[in-house]
């Protein structure tokens, strides 16, 4: 437990004293795995890789390609390994462990882009992706009337294993399913609980890349993503709530399982849900809301992180994901959020799901500003496209999320910086008159370009003069993107920051899942605060 | 077709022999996509994607366990069933676990057409080009995805199932903007039968949205009466979809759950014109005559004349309940009327027109309350005629109010949705939808 999460704790007791037991752990908020997976284990992983036998199919690929007529070929080796066990109360519900294997090509011919894929992993399949991925260029190209160029990178040869202390998928299923069953039952054991979900998902993703630029780039991420569910039923009334733990997942071993204290915390999540059933509807209306992170990370994703992605801006995206309230032109000027409000993109933070050494176009990972003193000043880029705004270099933003899908700019770990004042959370409860502390993740739902959004949250506590007094239910706020990061007035310090993530940012068509997580620390906003109850 | 009928046995039959356990069942998904994206009035991405996966479920004393791999040659199915059985016994037991599905009978559906397995990459762009050229001659900036793709689904057991299903899949989605970012507006279609998409209409109806939706005026948020076109008729009601489970329902967590226990189950949750029901067979749209587990889908009545006729059970809990085992369907069809849209506008005095809703998130499950926002052709209708274009605003609303009060019905129709479900539903006039606020999205 970090000194601000002891501290936190005190206070929150404190500050509840009497009827109400301390109401919110923010359950799970522990820093990332440092970097320490030891170089010789790295090299054993990579080394003894089974993919690196087709690598020769990778290579005929390329190869192929460029003699059928591409200018530029880029070809991934991707293995991904999905292991689900899932329980329901006391017994188990599923293990699953799914695995997706093969080779992608992706090409430019005549100035369009090609793009070809097969689970097949012989010679013949190889050259057969190589003649569809060029064919598909040359015709897309007759719709191309600007070629597509390439900001240049320097050729690596680099292999990077993401830092972790416990191959999750080294940890039997048994053990797996007993750690979250022992969680489950603890929660059931808290009279009201009726009903808990519990899982863990480990995902181990392995590329091997290789450019027509003579790049190689051999790459294995894990990430883990504990979750647990307690739903509290009143069959009288015909009324129930549900309650999800707020452990975020992490770009890490299993050792962030063990440390999230699932077990230990579950009886809390368990007493949460019973405690959100019975607590008191909100008054819809204008409010003060100190956000935690685990809440306000998505708050960032959605508000910040989605319409600073330079193709959205430019209407590459304008037929799902949509279009974005920025524009290039506004780069330097235009204002979103207070002073207060610094946003950084940054693909080389521990534990964040984003976090690589290279990304799918052999580029280096990198940290740079997307809000300056709240002024918007940077984009997310990919080398096709950061000419488009001037830059020589790629942000390193490339990302497909398998063999079978097409690279293209996806979201970095995108972070609000901590104030720099120090602030304890129980601080800026302290300052707050009248309002309302949110934490976790609720529903969430914002206009696709990114102007109006609506969230919600696991759990609500209502502050009265400087003091939590007693949990609410039925809380979503709503406020328009740049009056809310315009009203942010008080930030947690640098004790106080924690990330939170996601598996599954969804962008594209056919649609693609990128992992990436947000960090900041708890912030205080005014929005518009609704009732989102059956008595609203 | 990515994998016959005798490849599929082949295969099934190297699994099967494989196993050790009396207890194993295997489902595969083979399959070509292809597609080709467009932004900016010109080509951007294109993929032609192969992909296969095996899964094999290995069960022995109620441990269960499941695998998935991609390697169809006898070492692979081999070493993956082997698998399959060692993970099985580090399970704990799962209480739940169901005997197999014994050999079934399934309706004979006609979902794979030839002609849109083979739209090779030149197909695409001629595709792609129709809608371009509408975009440049009427001086807009379009984008949009077309798709096609064949797949076999297959599901066996060591009990003696075997079901092998092919369909074929084409859409088309475009969004016209104006240069100026001050209109946007969106049509699409799907079918299993690529020949039905007629690109130029999709265009140009996208086109007349984005047109007229320029120099928009602010609406008060509040109840309105609304005219919902198909697709945002099957955006909100999605929600219903997935939240009808009778375990659910009876575990007393759902909309569909009855104060004091049990489920709703006989009761009229909707308006009387509503009637739900869903066939894999239907001549216009089939859908996939399989279910979870192997077991039929057969035409089933939902709900009729608003009142609920049955949900979704799994095996477990028709076995635990006494209830029969209904397996989740693949497709929703809602009856409707003859109206055309324009028919149903001049049927309404005070109103909005909604072409689809976007980013839509369930807020409470208890009255599944949900949340979201107009796109794409927001539009308001006075004395039974447009009378121009609206902000677009965040909705809150129940896809329950919604059919609760529905007060006239169109010609239902196929929208678009992922994943290989059939969606067939009506424009809905409805009563007192709420709109909770406005955004500035264009």
């Amino acid at each position: 437990m970090t000194s601000s999460r002891r501290t936190f704790l005190a206070a929150s007791s404190l500050a509840t004293a009497g009827a109400l037991a301390p109401g919110f752990v923010f359950a799970g908020p522990r820093r990332p795995a440092p970097n320490t997976t030891a170089p010789s284990q790295a090299n054993a992983l990579l080394g003894q890789s089974p993919i690196l036998a087709d690598e020769g199919a990778a290579k005929t690929a390329l190869a192929a390609a460029l003699a059928a007529g591409a200018s530029y070929a880029d070809v991934r080796l991707v293995k991904w390994t999905r292991e689900r066990v899932a329980v329901r109360d006391d017994h188990i519900r599923d293990t699953d462990i799914s695995e997706s294997y093969g080779l992608g090509l992706r090409v430019i011919a005549d100035g369009g882009w090609g793009f070809a894929a097969t689970s097949s992993l012989h010679e013949k399949a190889a050259k057969e992706i190589a003649r569809r991925a060029v064919a598909a260029a040359q015709q897309s190209a007759r719709l191309s009337p600007k070629p597509v160029s390439l900001a240049p990178t320097a050729p690596i040869r680099g292999q990077w294993v993401s830092p972790h202390e416990i191959d999750p998928f080294s940890i039997p299923i048994r053990d797996k399913a007993e750690l979250l069953i022992n969680a489950s039952r603890r929660a059931l054991a808290i009279p009201g609980v009726e009903h808990v979900d519990a899982m863990s998902l480990a995902v181990r993703e392995e590329k091997l890349l290789l450019t027509s630029e003579g790049s190689r780039i051999h790459q294995v991420f894990f990430r883990v993503m504990p979750g647990l569910t307690a739903t509290a039923v009143d069959r009288r009334r015909g009324r129930f709530a549900a309650r999800d733990h707020e452990v975020a997942p992490m770009l890490a071993g299993w050792e962030h399982v063990l440390g999230a204290d699932f077990v230990g915390s579950a009886p809390q999540i368990g007493m949460d849900a019973v405690r959100k059933l019975h607590a008191a509807p909100v008054e819809p209306g204008p409010r003060t809301v100190i956000l935690a992170p685990s809440n306000l990370w998505l708050t960032i994703h959605e508000s910040v992180g989605h319409p600073t992605e330079l193709d959205r801006a430019l209407g590459y995206e304008a037929n799902f994901a949509g279009t974005s309230f920025l524009h290039p032109d506004m780069t330097g000027e235009k204002r979103i959020g207070s002073d207060l409000v610094e946003i950084v993109a940054d693909r080389t933070q521990p534990g964040g799901l984003a976090t690589t050494a290279w990304d799918d176009e052999a580029v280096p990972a990198q940290r740079w500003p997307i809000l300056k003193d709240g002024i918007l000043v940077g984009w997310q880029t990919t080398r096709d496209q950061a000419a488009w705004i001037g830059e020589t270099h790629s942000r390193g933003c490339s990302y497909a999320d398998g063999y079978d899908s097409v690279a293209f700019q996806r979201m970095p770990n995108i972070s609000l910086q901590p104030g720099r004042e120090g602030y304890t959370t129980e601080d800026l409860i302290n300052a707050t008159d009248d309002g309302i502390l949110i934490s976790g993740r609720g529903s969430w739902s914002i206009d696709h370009q990114r102007y109006n959004f609506q969230f919600g949250g696991q759990f609500f506590w209502e502050i009265k003069h400087g003091r939590l007094t007693r949990p609410l239910r039925d809380v979503a706020y709503q406020a328009n993107t740049v009056e809310f990061w315009s009203s942010c007035d008080m930030l947690g310090g640098v004790d106080t920051y924690r990330l939170g993530g996601s598996f599954q940012d969804g962008k594209g068509e056919p649609p693609q899942s990128n992992a990436v997580s947000h960090g900041c620390p708890p912030a205080r906003f005014t929005v518009n605060v609704l009732n989102t109850g059956e008595d609203r | 077709m990515p994998l016959s009928k005798a490849e599929a046995r082949k295969i099934i039959k190297e699994a099967l022999a494989a196993a050790t356990f009396a207890d194993v069942r295997v489902a595969i998904q083979a399959g070509r996509e292809r597609n080709l994206r467009f932004a900016n009035n010109q080509a951007t991405t294109a993929g032609d994607v192969e992909r296969l996966s095996i899964s094999v479920t290995a069960i022995a004393g109620g441990r269960a366990a499941t695998v998935t791999g991609n390697r169809r040659d006898k070492a692979g199915l081999t070493a993956l069933v082997a698998q399959a059985e060692a993970q099985s016994a580090l399970a704990p037991v799962d209480p739940e676990v169901m005997p197999p599905v014994p050999a079934q009978r399934y309706l004979e559906v006609d979902a794979f057409d030839a002609k849109t397995a083979a739209l090779d990459a030149k197909g695409l762009v001629d595709v792609v080009a129709r809608a371009v050229r509408v975009a440049n001659r009427r001086k807009l900036v379009g984008a949009g995805i077309v798709e096609v793709g064949e797949r076999v689904d297959v599901v066996a057991n060591k009990a003696g199932l075997f079901a092998h299903v092919a369909s074929t899949a084409a859409s088309l989605t475009t969004t016209m903007r104006s240069k100026d970012g001050a209109g946007s507006g969106w049509a699409g279609a799907v079918s299993h039968r690529v020949a039905d998409l007629d690109a130029d209409a999709l265009a140009d109806v996208a086109a007349d949205k984005c047109e007229m939706s320029q120099g928009t005026r602010e609406l008060k948020p509040g109840r309105y009466v609304v005219l919902l076109e198909p697709q945002a008729v099957a955006d909100l009601l999605g929600f219903l979809r997935f939240s009808m489970s009778a375990r659910a329902a009876d575990e007393g967590r759902s909309y569909f759950s009855k104060p004091g226990g049990g489920n709703r189950i006989g009761e009229q949750l909707f308006s009387p014109s509503i009637t739900l029901r869903s066939d894999p067979g239907d001549a216009h749209d089939p859908s996939s005559p399989v279910g979870e587990d192997g077991l039929p889908l057969a035409p089933m009545t939902w709900v009729e004349h608003g009142v609920l006729q049955a949900l979704p059970r799994g095996r477990f809990w028709a076995k635990t309940t006494g209830a029969p085992a209904i397996p989740r369907p693949r497709s929703l069809l809602m009856s409707g009327g003859q109206q055309t849209i324009e028919a149903l506008i001049t049927g309404i005095e005070r109103g909005v027109l909604v072409t689809r809703l976007w980013y839509n998130r369930l807020l409470d499950p208890r009255t599944i309350l949900t949340t979201g926002l107009t796109r794409d052709g927001t539009f308001a209708i006075e004395k039974g005629a447009l009378a121009g274009p609206v902000k677009n605003m965040r909705y809150n609303e129940s896809p329950v109010t919604l059919l609760k009060n529905a007060v006239a019905f169109g010609v239902p129709q196929r929208a678009v949705t992922r994943g290989g479900d059939v969606l067939v539903v009506p424009p809905i006039v409805a009563d007192g939808f709420q709109f909770a606020s406005v955004s500035d999205a264009v």
